[in-house]
């Protein structure tokens, strides 16, 4: 199997760890959209007819009722846990394994983090541990999609519904994945996708979306984000809510994007099937690796060993640059400790956290550098 | 490729020709500066990072030489600079911020969203800026801070409201919205007090294509809590850990010494810095220019009919003022007829009917009206007029025309 139809070319040169947002034409494509916004007589630079076009693209895209475009993944985070009413006296429940926002968001309204343990393997949140984790101030989950790998919505959905809570489907890696079928971001009664760049449809700035079906929901969203105190020529406030816009530029560029957006993601679920492909046989000598599934996120490839932090140093000796994303779960950062219970522990966030090890995942890597990390990889392991 | 991004959205520009006189635009303007620009965001594109880069690194580093500021910080936009500001300098639930009655939502909504309590003060009639009198009679055992906003084209009476804060221990944080290039006793507005907050969006007199502000202080600690805050409470994380060649145990050190504050992301766009960077060559001239139409509107106008007051730089007894024409506000006595009369001439302005202590947002502070008669003033009678480089002599002369030509109804 290769990634590509071309001989492999012979090339030494290091691969690093991230690629290059831009493909061909990006360059001339985002010059042109500055100049054009700039210049545009409608001079509106924020939340302008661009960004609605996008979020009216990305609805029918994704199918579902309404995507409201925002400044960051911890905006739309953010604007999802206030549209959702959480706040002071509330508890929600996040994966221990994960990026800060899951936990600063939530204490960023006034409620309380709960600490979810992950599966060690696949690294989300395990719902048998959300079960364990209820107590009578939960009021909502945020199961979020690691690496490759979708959180079990189906299974997360049907606890929350048992309890009613709300689900707050953190997909800001997972645009374009799909679980049974059904879209991520779409799972919960909010959603969010995030477009930084080294995302699945990244852009050249940070911006974000929060996804509902829910148009009270939506409508709230909205207006949080477009009530918020930097708003421009706004001259009644309802709500106090953080600003949060989206620049012109980035909507434009999105907009551009779109129709090329299915054949990055093509790429990089190539790579991504050659690695897991390459991998299976290593299990045996202590390498765990995702599975090839057709219905994974096209974010970062990780693999799990208990030699991680050897592997790194293996294979940057190769020229090979990786990435622990990481370090440590959630609860044992100083701003979240005050929120982890005495005692509590996290064993599948440790592991994880002690074992995950990224690899170069990016539509530019062509077949000579796939196979030479994966036969760095092998290398180490035999 | 950009013509197809245009085709694609419905209601192409070239439906909506400019009529009349915008109350902002910078298009003529931006096509002079684009080789400028151009070469700036190509640096951008060449390195590959696209927030909190090595472009945002530049834009700051200009900045600092500009302001003078010992820290110049670059956020996502005017708000974040306010938000981070107040939760650097440590305030939160439990405290009281006193800021103006009349000025955007930002100052009030910031400390709201830190969990404080903000508590308004009335402004004075001529600056617009907070009165130091009314902030002493707002003062409470809660009271932490006084955050003074400087609006239109002069600072707030940072001489009264430093006095004030130091007998009562509090410290000054400057809401600088639109105040870039505005100097208070040769100092740049945001480094009177402990750290003040601009806005670079893109009407200001530096403004970028989109979001972006900017943090300035001369305090080392409050800097270094800004930038951790505004990239998830991170600090800048070693080479070997963030490859993974660190070891296991230097690595969760590393990440156990960091973390300590509760973060957001509040990162600038590298492509607006390169824009910034692109128009901070000519700010001194923009600001100038200002300065000369914010003086030919004054011409115009000085004793047209219900015009009650043209803007006037205060020059305090203790200290010089260099003021910033942002904006171009003045007050009439039928504002918002006169705001439909200029719409019918296709000139557009601005208005900012309700001041912040009577937005419902702040409803459960429970003010009514007559609580800030200043405030309650200038938010009936202020009415912005259009004012920035672009602008042409001939325009500010129709704008002025059309202004004297506004006889309210039962006027002679």
């Amino acid at each position: 199997m290769s990634v590509v139809d071309s001989a492999p070319a012979v090339d030494a040169a290091p691969v690093p760890y991230s690629g290059s947002l831009l493909d061909s034409g990006a360059r001339e494509l985002l010059l042109d959209t500055v100049r054009e916004v700039a210049t545009d007589p409608d001079q509106r630079f924020v939340l302008g007819r661009r960004t609605a076009e996008l979020e009216r693209r990305l609805r029918q895209r994704v199918g579902t009722g309404d995507v409201i475009a925002c400044a960051s993944g911890t905006s739309a985070l953010g604007l999802a846990l206030r549209a959702a009413r959480l706040g002071p006296g509330d508890e929600v429940i996040v994966p221990a394994f994960g990026a800060e926002p899951l936990a600063s968001t939530v204490l960023g309204v006034g409620a309380v983090p709960v600490f979810a343990d992950v599966d060690p393997l696949t690294m989300v949140i395990d719902v048998a541990d959300i079960a364990r984790r209820l107590t009578a101030r939960t009021r909502a989950v945020v199961p979020a999609h690691t690496f490759t790998t979708m959180a079990d919505m189906p299974e997360v959905t049907r606890l929350a519904a048992t309890h009613g809570l709300t689900v707050i489907e953190d997909a800001a890696i997972a645009q374009d994945a799909t679980l049974a079928g059904r879209a991520a971001g779409t799972w919960g009664q909010l959603g969010l996708y995030s477009f930084f760049p080294a995302k699945p449809f990244g852009m050249p700035g940070e911006g974000a979306a929060v996804l509902s079906d829910d148009p009270e929901l939506a409508r709230t969203v909205r207006a949080l984000r477009d009530h918020g105190p930097g708003g421009e020529r706004r001259s009644v406030h309802h709500e106090i809510g953080p600003h949060s816009g989206f620049d012109e530029i980035q909507a434009g560029f999105q907009l551009a994007r779109l129709a090329t957006q299915d054949a990055r993601i093509a790429r990089r679920a190539r790579i991504s099937a050659y690695y897991s492909q390459r991998f299976a046989p290593l299990r045996a000598h202590g390498l765990s690796a995702p599975a090839p599934d057709a219905e994974q996120c096209h974010y970062v490839y990780a693999v799990q060993t208990r030699r991680r932090d050897a592997l790194a140093r293996h294979l940057a000796a190769h020229g090979i640059g990786t990435r622990v994303y990481y370090p440590l779960p959630l609860p044992r950062l100083p701003a979240f400790a005050p929120y982890a219970p005495p005692g509590a522990r996290w064993p599948g966030a440790e592991q994880a956290s002690a074992g995950h090890l990224a690899l170069p995942l990016h539509p530019q890597l062509d077949q000579a550098q796939v196979s030479r990390i994966a036969d760095a990889v092998a290398a180490f392991f035999r | 490729m950009g013509r197809r991004v245009t085709e694609s959205i419905p209601g192409s520009p070239g439906t909506a020709a400019p009529t009349g006189v915008p109350f902002f635009t910078q298009a003529a303007s931006f096509e002079r500066l684009w080789p400028s620009v151009r070469r700036q965001i190509e640096d951008v594109l060449d390195s590959g990072v696209y927030s909190n880069g090595p472009k945002t690194a530049e834009l700051e580093a200009a900045l600092r030489t500009y302001t003078g500021a010992r820290h110049a910080i670059a956020v996502g936009d005017g708000t974040d600079a306010l938000v981070l500001l107040l939760r650097a300098a440590g305030i939160g639930p439990g405290d009281e911020v006193v800021v103006p009655a009349f000025a955007s939502a930002a100052p009030a909504a910031s400390v709201a969203l830190v969990g404080a309590r903000p508590v308004f003060a009335d402004v004075d009639p001529l600056t617009y800026g907070i009165d130091p009198a009314s902030v002493e009679k707002a003062i409470t055992a809660r009271t932490r801070a006084v955050l003074p906003a400087h609006v239109f084209c002069q600072p707030a009476d940072l001489a009264g409201v430093t006095d004030v804060a130091a007998r009562h221990g509090l410290l000054v944080l400057e809401d600088g919205a639109r105040s870039l290039g505005m100097r208070w006793a040769g100092v740049h507005t945001g480094l009177i007090g402990a750290g003040g907050a601009v806005s670079l969006c893109p009407t200001t007199t530096l403004g970028a294509l989109g979001d972006a502000g900017l943090v300035l202080t001369r305090d080392d600690g409050l800097a270094a809590r800004v930038r951790a805050l505004r990239d998830h409470g991170r600090t800048a994380p070693s080479a070997a850990v963030s490859q993974g060649t660190a070891s296991r145990r230097a690595a969760a050190a590393e990440v156990a010494r960091q973390g300590e504050l509760l973060g957001t992301n509040a990162k600038m766009d590298d492509v607006q810095a390169a824009v910034l960077l692109g128009k901070l060559a000519g700010v001194e001239a923009d600001i100038a220019r200002r300065a000369e139409l914010a003086a030919a509107y004054t011409r115009h106008l000085r004793g047209a009919p219900g015009v009650r007051r043209l803007p006037e730089v205060v020059r305090g007894s203790r200290a010089r003022v260099d003021p910033v024409f942002s904006v171009y506000a003045i007050e009439v006595d039928d504002r918002d007829g006169l705001v439909d009369h200029l719409a019918r001439a296709g000139i557009s302005t601005e208005a900012y009917p309700r001041p912040s202590h009577l937005q419902p947002c702040f409803a459960d502070l429970g003010h009514r009206e007559g609580d800030f008669p200043n405030a309650e003033e200038a938010a009936e009678h202020v009415l912005a007029l259009p004012l920035y480089p672009d602008l042409t002599a001939r325009q500010v002369a129709d704008v002025c025309a059309a202004v004297r030509s506004f006889a309210p109804e039962g006027a002679l």
